[in-house]
């Protein structure tokens, strides 16, 4: 008979402070962060160094802790610097970087002795070896490539201590990550300078040259009849139905992607995978997967999900083709500031427009959930009013049950 | 010293691409090695490792796969039977290979090349100092990063000078999952078969795609050819050359190769003038196959313009 089992990390993205502490009061083990250089989200809200610092004291103080992504392949003019810039990350109390790049992997152990370093998905491991390999170099854990399965893992650990993390949820490459070139030479940006360009969601035209380089197009045609072109992109990934496969297998951290996803995102991912994982750890002889965790997932879906790689080799129903389904989209309305028990008043601090009449959803850490219409609504100066325009706008309205400070409020966005 | 690596897909190619004045050639089956012209049997590469030291030449054997579980097992015996056929040289790209030929102790030296990730001198020196006695430099490192990369590097770097450059490298059957959702069968995707995409607004490109047991595999627009460019190459001290006959005719590959070995015979004499290039690169865009375009892809480069 099963009982509670080692408890694996859930790992989870943050673009900015206000983020990881989401992340954090949301359930997460740890978030991963970017500083201002080095790392591949160049568009995401990169920490200086003194943010890093309150974040990870923030972290600390919550249990939780705070990497630094890094991983970044180096180029000669990118070197100069980086041995400054893991000192720093070091003495901002980080609990480790994630790197790809050999070389700056040596800078982090060499140059800032004590700052543990992760291997990144960048650097596409797959086997055993491989991971030893990097464990005897000194790091303290490996990210795996997104195309190494459950069966694989299980093989892994059998040769291997090093502590391994893989990817559970969010946007995949179509490719082997950092193996892929596309975006330099179709946009001239680095894919692995933080300037991908996404190159592999573009629809292109599939040809031959048969009869001495004469074009010839080979057009399919979809299920609908209509023309498809080629494409390479992926959709994403959710391992939230296999929570047991990943723990079993020895999967030591679950990482979700998506430093440049929303609030909403962190908060709702964050909260569902802490909840599967802290249930099957607590009780994995009596675990079962709560369908509204799914459903959960499916309201901060932007694509449809797939296992990627876990349980075999990705078919075209892994790969978006053709018309998309239509996904719920819900938008992030608001945070709860207060709840008044006695005048069943809560109060809301705006952050997408809403107002009477809307569907609602109160949701909080520990996976609490409470619906409800918006049936009245009052401004800061107690005035009615049918809507909240203003971004950052504090109203009050009823909430027939209690919520807490900090818990989120969406709505269904309508179409 | 320099040299003059090419690829091989058969023993008469063999014996042809070393006539025409290549040093060392670079073969290996597909379950290890990447993107080769040729899955030789171990039979094949045996009796071409004989002919290249017949000749006095090397062999460096692929190795350089992304290695999963199962073929990683396998890596351990295939070092033992490339030693003992007494080859010259792996390209290693997965650090997890490394590994297993460091446990075995054979007289057998590796060639670090993972494609487009090796971009710096001291991601080169780290590889050196884990005992790689060359690596090949990433195809999107512009001249000018070569510059000041030649002046730090502790071991020979291999710059590719002809050849099909890869761009992309993917776990899935992408043309298979095309073909199947499209239910109009493509009646093969390998690399024979001869397929490329176009990118969006820009019909004129053309870059190749297939499908091994590696993966898919797409490549840049044009091969690159930098023959023109070689002086600079040649001045600073990157002299290992490799010519890459993936998607070149087999037949007349090895006229590039001489093309290419007179050009490299004209810089060691001190002799190599612009007009002498040019002609030899006539002789190498005419042998290209059609369809193909040559570039010199990111040797001009300004580093500044890669955002």
């Amino acid at each position: 008979m099963l009982t509670a089992v080692k408890h694996p990390e859930v790992l989870a993205p943050a673009g900015t402070p206000e983020k990881l502490k989401v992340a954090i009061d949301y359930g997460a083990d740890a978030v991963y962060i970017g500083g201002d250089a080095y790392g591949l989200r160049s568009r995401a809200g990169n920490f200086s160094f003194a943010e890093m610092k309150s974040g990870a004291d923030y972290a600390h103080q919550h249990g939780a802790k705070v990497y630094v992504a890094a991983n970044i392949v180096a180029h000669e003019q990118n070197l100069a610097g980086a041995g400054s810039f893991y000192r720093q990350v070091r003495d901002a109390g980080i609990d480790a970087v994630i790197v790809s790049d050999p070389s700056l992997i040596e800078t982090a152990i060499t140059e800032a002795p004590g700052l543990k370093v992760h291997l990144s998905t960048q650097a596409s491991a797959t086997n055993y070896e491989t991971l030893n390999f990097w464990q005897n170099e000194g790091l303290e854990r490996v990210v795996l490539a997104r195309e190494v399965g459950i069966a694989e893992i299980k093989e892994m650990r059998q040769h291997t201590d090093v502590q391994i993390e893989a990817f559970v949820h969010g946007a995949m490459c179509i490719g082997y990550s950092g193996r892929c070139v596309l975006s330099n030479h179709l946009s001239l940006r680095d894919a692995n300078r933080g300037g991908c360009a996404q190159n592999c969601r573009w629809k292109y035209d599939l040809f031959d040259l048969p009869d001495l380089g004469q074009k010839r197009e080979l057009v399919g045609h979809g299920p609908d009849g209509k023309a498809e072109k080629f494409s390479m992109s992926a959709v994403d990934m959710s391992m939230i139905e296999h929570i047991p496969d990943l723990v079993e297998a020895g999967v030591d951290s679950l990482k979700i992607e998506g430093r440049m996803k929303t609030v909403h995102y962190v908060s709702t991912v964050a909260n569902v995978y802490s909840t599967a994982v802290r249930k099957y750890c607590a009780d994995p002889a009596n675990y079962q997967l709560d369908p509204a965790w799914v459903d959960e997932l499916w309201k901060v879906a932007q694509r449809e999900l797939s296992t990627g790689f876990y349980y075999g080799t990705p078919n075209e129903e892994f790969q978006l083709f053709g018309q998309r389904r239509r996904l719920p989209h819900y938008a992030f309305v608001g945070e709860v500031l207060a709840y008044d028990a006695a005048t069943r008043q809560v109060t809301v601090q705006q952050r997408n427009n809403f107002g009477i009449g809307d569907q609602i959803e109160f949701y909080g850490p520990n996976f609490s959930h409470h619906t409800q219409a918006v049936t009245d609504l009052f401004d800061e100066d107690d005035q009615a009013i049918d809507r909240a325009p203003h971004a950052m706008q504090v109203v009050h309205f009823t909430c027939a049950q209690p919520v807490q400070p900090g818990d989120f409020v969406r709505a269904q966005a309508r179409h | 010293m320099s040299e003059l690596v090419t690829t091989v897909s058969s023993y008469q190619q063999a014996a042809a691409v070393i006539a025409a004045g290549a040093d060392r050639l670079y073969l290996g089956e597909d379950e290890f090695g990447l993107r080769l012209p040729h899955s030789f049997a171990r039979e094949e590469l045996a009796a071409i490792v004989t002919l290249a030291h017949q000749e006095q030449k090397k062999v460096t054997v692929a190795a350089n796969a992304i290695f999963h579980n199962d073929r990683i097992a396998k890596i351990d015996e295939y070092f033992r039977f490339l030693a003992a056929i007494g080859v010259d040289e792996v390209s290693i790209g997965d650090p997890g290979a490394i590994n297993v030929l460091r446990r075995a102790q054979l007289n057998l030296p590796y060639l670090y090349d993972a494609a487009d990730l090796v971009t710096s001198s001291r991601q080169i020196n780290f590889w050196g100092k884990h005992g790689a006695h060359a690596a090949v430099l990433a195809h999107e490192v512009p001249y000018q990063e070569m510059m000041p990369l030649s002046q730090k590097v502790t071991i020979p770097v291999e710059v590719t000078v002809y050849g099909a450059i890869v761009i992309h490298q993917s776990g899935r059957p992408l043309l298979d999952n095309y073909s199947n959702f499209v239910q109009e069968h493509l009646d093969r995707t390998d690399r024979q078969r001869g397929l490329f995409i176009a990118t969006p607004h820009h019909d004129e490109t053309h870059y190749s795609i297939y499908e091994d047991r590696n993966g898919t595999h797409i490549f840049a627009n044009n091969d690159l050819d930098l023959l023109p460019d070689l002086p600079k190459l040649w001045d600073l001290g990157l002299r290992r050359w490799k010519l890459d006959g993936l998607f070149a005719d087999e037949a007349t590959f090895p006229q590039v190769v001489a093309a290419f070995a007179q050009a490299r015979a004209l810089l060691a004499a001190g002799t190599a003038t612009a007009a002498d290039l040019a002609v030899l690169d006539q002789t190498v865009q005419q042998l290209q196959p059609a369809g193909r375009g040559l570039d010199n892809g990111f040797f001009d480069l300004d580093p500044d313009e890669v955002k």
